[in-house]
């Protein structure tokens, strides 16, 4: 990160409003099983409704509404691997007003069902401190340095990726471990 | 000599964006992009006009820990990496024209000039022209 603030005399006027629509948008992944207008949140950011997500969306690529739907799925996915509630429950702890309309997004989003998605997601071993993978994926800096048969089983799986892996040294897969274990 | 610099990585909010802002409007080269499960990606770009062998990596920000911190750092207005360009005018404006929103336009830093921008990924990036 490059710390740059006091280099700069004073925050312009454009730095400000970049800064409201962060905080709007921390809004809009708050909260999730509350009913938020559009309204609201363009208030937070001092601009009127159409700026407010033409704005958005050219600051973080997605309208505020996809924004509030992906962490609503996120918490769901959270839910739905560390949690025991019915997959109603999910729902309404998410936000949805209804089962079909969250299995629909769901299932377009994620790729699965959310029960399908449980059901693979979660282990009949738990290892404690061991977060699910489906959640939190590993550090990924590290990756460059898996064993270079590991990345091509990888890609094997994935099918038609182009891999140009640079020609570098191969640290065995037990050293990557306690590397990994250490530092992610 | 023993240690080199040939990684460096950003934390992202969606992957498939992120690509695409990278290559798409900053213009760098996909370097590697393997599915590596999960929903999860190994994906890297590298510069062009740069060394290739130094690559950054697009990593997912899935973990509340890392949404904490990128929030933070844009609310703060601290860039989360920052590019050296030949040119910051002309690269400012180029960037303003396919719609990049910058929160710093170029501005005089000490002996080089900085401009700050969002990535539409969750981050702030600044790009800087060293003194010539």
């Amino acid at each position: 990160m490059i710390f740059n603030g006091s280099t700069i005399a004073a925050p312009s006027r454009r730095n400000s409003a970049v800064r409201r629509l962060g905080r709007a948008r921390d809004t809009l992944c708050q909260a999730l099983d509350e009913k938020l207008t559009l309204d609201q949140v363009a208030r937070e950011a001092a601009l009127a409704p159409s700026q407010f997500i033409r704005a958005f969306k050219a600051v973080f690529g997605q309208t505020p509404h996809q924004v509030r739907i992906d962490a609503r799925l996120e918490l769901a996915k959270r839910l739905l691997i560390t949690d025991s509630i019915p997959v109603t429950d999910v729902c309404v702890a998410v936000g949805f007003a209804s089962l079909g309309t969250f299995s629909h997004v769901f299932r377009r989003r994620i790729g699965s069902s959310p029960s399908t998605f449980r059901r693979e997601a979660r282990t009949l071993v738990q290892v404690p401190g061991m977060l699910p993978l489906k959640l939190y994926p590993g550090c990924f800096t590290l990756m460059a340095y898996w064993p270079e048969s590991a990345i091509f089983e990888k890609r094997a799986a994935a099918g038609s990726v182009k891999l140009h892996l640079p020609v570098q040294q191969v640290t065995p897969a037990s050293e990557h471990q306690s590397w990994a274990s250490r530092s992610s | 000599m023993g240690l080199k610099i040939k990684l460096n990585s950003v934390m992202v909010d969606d992957q498939d964006k992120a690509l695409k802002f990278y290559t798409e409007v900053l213009g760098f080269a996909k370097g590697h992009d393997i599915d590596v499960g999960h929903g999860f990606r190994w994906i890297t770009v590298f510069s062009q006009d740069g060394h290739p062998d130094v690559e950054l990596a697009l990593e997912p920000n899935a973990n509340p820990a890392g949404k904490t911190f990128q929030a933070a750092l844009f609310q703060q207005n601290i860039p989360a990496t920052a590019f050296e360009v030949d040119d910051i005018d002309t690269e400012y404006r180029r960037l303003k024209a396919l719609g990049v929103v910058f929160t710093t336009p170029p501005t005089q830093a000490g002996p080089v000039s900085i401009a700050v921008f969002a990535d539409t990924c969750g981050n702030l990036l600044q790009i800087y022209q060293p003194p010539k």
